[in-house]
């Protein structure tokens, strides 16, 4: 790995001003392990949702970048984030995917764990030098750990920004979505979690700003559901839509509902909530909720977001990690949630309808996924590397933002130009380069 | 890639002098990549049969080293060679293995193109950069293309002579198996396809030039067929033999039917195209199908052919692609053909046979797999790659061609030395060759 | 009604009755006759698949689902899929080989008639590649006679799985 990043190139993959990226990008393995050390096991990555571990003791393993961690609830009700390797010879603590400790003991040779980390016993204390310090051999902790409504965050550079300041003006969207009643939002069922023979990156550039696959690649629902719309009397005729781009590569496209239609087809969050609503957001964050389709998008590098109603009360907030795994595979996880307050059956529902689009065997995914694995694999040979991805439909657009737009960030009109994919391509390269 | 361009100038792989093969090259992953460098992704690679794409539109989908390509008869009748990748994020356009297009659309984002590769609509093209130039964003096309009696190679290299120039003095015996009638020949049905843990030369140099081979890995046929034949008055008695090599590597081998049996048991072709040979072929290629009993031979690098007749009136012509996946593991596509002007039931018992002996099921194939497999997995170790394979059998007679041969080319006697696969290893040897 | 109480009270003809509607069902759906296969559900069906969450021995098992549908959802699904212009990961189709086995058929509380639980292996292969794949689950089936034949009104198919391997699952199990 040292040897890598001494020899990293100071080139670029990305070209501003053309309005292309290199193919090699998208699969070279030299590539991703590069991305390993510059991002992954540095930046701020997203790892679980507070929901999923209420309690003292509750934890649940992920990975960042290629680092194995335990994401737990310690006895002071933090969230600590430690790897998930013993300090003796390495074996994993939690082999599982989720649980509730007391203690992590190794089930190698017995050393034991508090939950927040620190060593309790090697089963052969007697043995040990009187000058090794038990102190300094705890389970190793992320340096950085912190959460932003409900969304748990760590990195492994203790130099990074407070996530605050890191997510900046995309935090006012991300508030709209998981904070939006006073407890919050929910996990409704542990993540889907499926492997796919595709760079973790489509999956970013997708979430973050692709309005152009829509009607292409998801023509199947996009069809079907109009016609069980039209029967339903909601016609999901998109109005007013735009993207919005912020600092450090950040992204969202927003698509509202067209105007003059029934009362009743926007705003269709439960009613019992939407007086809560109005307890947490801002006047502006309600009136974009209230008119909204579709809210899509990527906090940089690997977590996506999605808030979607493609019929009459279906609606669902979806996340998404894209854990890289080489450069031609990742591992998708996907969760559902939903307001806290929200009734049983309302979750139910919200459960139901999400997994149907966006889940291990959605709707919409299942043709996504095909196609993000046929451009990887098609683009994995020296002759297609040569001929860099297209970009352009973002180079007329990416120096005009809107003027009166209707939250923070750079917002863009028209929604189906590559402006926002364009942004993390360059915020991606920038975080490529060798630190200064 | 670049990187490793270098080991080809270290230790020779190819020992002319005496008579050796370094087995490294039989296995390495770093050679398998040099080679699709130097040859897969340069030279002429043979992709298909002409009769596989008879209209408009019609195209299989094939591999050229790692690069997937479509095979497509497009509108002027010209069949080109398409990259299989969309400019703008690398989908697959045909994610199958064959059919038939108007135009390729890609299903992501709906960037079209015409049969030619051209750009048609980027579905957004009013977003387009107004210096963007749609003509370079077309599919791109392998810079070759040419077809010779029905066969479609391409190549990536630009500066590769023209077809028939490459093929030489083997496009006198291609012709008689390939361009016997005025009609030519028809693939009888798709290729059969399978997988082999086995380096893709193996396969090139069985078919070469492999008299050794014969007796003892198909022992079970031979013995199986000569019984099956007496009953049928059809001595297959082997007569005359011999190897032929021509520049650029390529070669066969001839074997005829011994003289002083039934006449009955000579050409035992369609009686009714006999007279169809005469009008398309010489006296001397009539005269060298008569006593055919094999003919089997191999276009450098991975193009290899056979027509084989093992028992009365069961001839068919295969053909064979190596089509390398690693440098352990090779798919391989294989076609029967026959002459277009045969009759339908000539057709099916010619289909019949070849798979029977040659196909996915093949009674010849099986036991030739099994074996090359294990010669790759033995030879996959540092202890085995000391120690060189073996090709002495053809010093004593490479420099002897015979004086009067009946067709072009070196030929070589008797067969049964490893002449032609000595050849092949020197011109793959000189491929490999940074200036080459 | 998830898990087997272990012993079939059915009797032999009962139980002929069930394997035959299985094995048609595995068969149509190996033929993607999806329609067909419709008919073999009641209007209210209800279909689940759900993968595992690996979690300590101690804590025992979980099950999720993956897959929840209702009658209506249900046939989106499949009309997507059936459909060669409305579907990108079935076009080319996937190859499927449904196994059903292991059957043991039990009486069902009303409205239902029985409870079919059979073993589930669904060999799978996707485009060119050489190499096939698998899912397998066990399967429980309410099965109700209704508009004259016994037809599925609910199915459990717990999958053997934990990540899901090659994308997403877009056949019928
Ligand atoms: S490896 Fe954990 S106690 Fe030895
Ligand atoms: S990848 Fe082909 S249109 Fe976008
Ligand atoms: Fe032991
Ligand atoms: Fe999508």
């Amino acid at each position: 790995m040292d040897d890598i990043v001494r020899s990293a190139p100071s080139r670029s993959w990305v070209d501003a001003a053309n309005g292309t990226v290199e193919r090699e990008a998208f699969v070279g393995e030299d590539v991703f392990r590069l991305e390993l050390d510059r991002i992954f096991h540095r930046l701020w990555i997203f790892l679980a949702h507070d929901s999923e571990i209420p309690d003292r003791g509750d934890y649940v393993v992920r990975t960042m970048g290629r680092v194995p961690v335990i994401v737990v609830r310690g006895s002071d009700g933090e969230v600590r984030v430690l790897l998930n390797s013993c300090r003796h010879r390495g074996t994993k603590l939690c082999r599982g995917e989720a649980g509730n400790a007391r203690n992590f003991v190794c089930r190698y040779h017995g050393w034991s764990y508090a939950i927040d980390g620190g060593l309790i016993t090697t089963s052969y204390d007697e043995h040990l030098p009187p000058g090794m310090d038990k102190a300094d051999w705890g389970l190793v902790p992320a340096p950085r750990v912190e959460t932003y409504r409900g969304l748990i965050f760590a990195a492994w550079d203790p130099g990074v920004p407070e996530l605050r300041d890191y997510l900046g003006d995309m935090a006012w969207y991300l508030d709209a979505l998981f904070w939006r009643t006073p407890e919050g939002m929910e996990a409704l069922a542990p993540p889907h979690r499926w492997r796919t023979r595709a760079n973790w990156k489509i999956g970013a550039l997708n979430f973050i700003g692709d309005s152009q696959h829509v009607r292409t690649t998801h023509a199947g629902p996009i069809a079907l559901d109009k016609v069980r719309s039209e029967k339903d009397g909601f016609y999901v005729q998109g109005g007013e839509s735009f993207q919005v781009v912020t600092d450090e590569g950040h992204g969202c496209t927003l698509t509202y509902l067209a105007p003059g239609m029934p009362e009743r087809n926007y705003l269709t969050h439960p009613p019992g909530l939407r007086g809560a609503y109005a307890d947490t957001l801002s006047a502006d964050q309600l009136a974009m909720l209230r008119h909204l389709r579709v809210m899509v998008g990527n906090v940089f590098p690997n977590f996506s977001f999605i808030e979607s109603q493609v019929a009459l009360g279906e609606k669902a907030v979806i996340i998404r990690q894209w854990q890289p795994l080489s450069g031609t595979e990742m591992e998708v996880l996907s969760w559902v949630l939903a307001e806290r307050e929200a009734a049983a059956g309302y979750k139910d529902r919200a459960l139901k309808h999400g997994f149907h689009n966006f889940g291990a065997a959605g709707v919409f995914e299942q043709d996504d996924l095909e196609l993000w694995a046929s451009a990887t694999q098609a683009s994995d040979n020296p002759i297609a590397r040569r001929f860099p991805y297209s970009f352009h439909s973002s180079l007329p657009f990416d120096h005009a933002p809107m003027e009166n737009a209707k939250g923070p960030g750079r917002a863009f009109q028209p929604s189906n130009t590559e402006v926002a994919q364009f942004a993390f391509m360059r915020r991606w390269d920038a975080a490529m380069r060798p630190l200064a | 890639m670049n990187d490793v361009t270098s080991i080809a100038n270290g230790d020779p792989w190819v020992d002319t002098a005496n008579g050796t093969v370094s087995r490294e090259i039989f296995v390495s992953e770093d050679v398998f990549c040099l080679e699709l460098d130097r040859i897969f992704h340069r030279l002429w690679i043979f992709l298909a049969h002409e009769t596989e794409i008879p209209n408009r539109g019609d195209y299989v989908v094939r591999t050229m080293g790692r690069v997937p390509v479509i095979v497509v008869r497009e509108a002027s009748g010209e069949v080109r060679v398409l990259l299989n990748s969309c400019r703008h994020r690398g989908t697959k356009l045909c994610r199958g293995e064959a059919g038939n297009a108007r135009h390729f659309v890609c299903p992501y984002h709906g960037w079209s193109y015409a049969l030619d590769g051209g750009l048609i609509s980027t579905s957004y093209d009013e977003h387009l950069p107004a210096d963007m130039d749609k003509a370079d964003w077309g599919l791109v096309p392998a810079p070759k293309v040419e077809s010779y009696k029905g066969l479609v190679f391409a190549a990536w290299d630009p500066g590769v002579s023209q077809l028939r120039d490459y093929l030489g003095d083997i496009a006198w015996y291609l012709d008689t198996l390939f361009w016997r009638t005025p009609g030519g020949m028809e693939v009888l049905a798709p290729p059969h396809r399978w997988r082999a843990r086995a380096n893709w030369k193996i396969g090139s140099l069985n078919f070469i030039g492999d008299g050794q081979h014969v007796a003892t890995t198909h022992a079970g046929p031979s013995t199986l067929n000569r019984l099956h034949s007496k009953k049928a008055g059809f001595f297959v008695r082997g007569g005359e033999s011999f190897q032929v090599v021509t520049d650029e590597g390529h070669g066969c081998t001839l074997t005829y039917l011994a003289p002083g049996m039934p006449e009955g048991n000579y050409l035992t072709h369609p009686p009714a195209l006999r007279d169809a040979y005469a009008e398309v072929l010489s006296a001397r290629q009539i005269s060298m199908m008569h006593h055919l009993r094999v003919m089997v031979g191999n276009v450098f690098p991975n193009l290899s052919f056979i027509e084989n007749q093992v028992a009365l009136g069961e001839k068919a012509v295969l053909i064979r692609q190596w089509q390398p996946i690693s440098g352990t593991e090779t798919e391989v596509l294989s076609w029967v053909l026959a002459e277009r002007e045969a009759s339908a039931e000539y057709k099916d018992r010619a289909l019949k046979h070849g798979f029977h002996n040659f196909g996915a099921g093949g009674v010849f194939e099986q036991d030739d797999l099994e074996l090359w497999a294990s010669a790759t997995q033995a030879s996959d170790n540092p202890i085995a790659q000391r120690f060189p394979f073996s090709f002495h059998s053809s010093l004593p007679f490479d420099s002897a061609p015979i004086e009067n041969a009946r067709g072009p080319g070196r030929a070589y006697k008797p067969s049964n030395t490893e002449v032609a696969q000595l050849a092949f290893m020197r011109r793959w040897d000189a491929a490999m060759q940074p200036g080459d | 009604m998830d898990d087997e109480r272990g012993i079939a009270t059915v009797s032999d003809a009962a139980f002929l009755e069930v394997q035959r509607l299985l094995n048609r069902e595995a068969a149509l759906l190996d033929r993607r006759d999806y329609a067909a296969w419709f008919d073999l559900l009641t209007e209210d069906v209800k279909y689940v698949v759900t993968a595992r969450v690996s979690r300590p021995a101690e804590t025992g098992p979980l099950d999720y689902a993956i897959i929840d549908e209702d009658a209506d959802t249900l046939r989106l699904r499949v009309l997507q899929i059936g459909d060669p212009k409305l579907t990108r990961a079935e076009n080319p189709p996937t190859l499927t080989r449904r196994f059903v086995s292991n059957l043991e058929v039990e009486a069902a509380g009303p409205p239902n008639d029985y409870a079919a639980h059979t073993n589930l292996l669904v060999y799978r292969q996707r485009g060119t590649a050489p190499d096939g794949d698998f899912y397998a689950g066990r399967r429980r089936d309410l099965l109700r006679r209704d508009r004259g034949s016994l037809r599925i009104a609910d199915r459990l198919v717990r999958l053997d799985h934990n990540v899901l391997f090659d994308g997403s699952l877009s056949i019928v199990l």
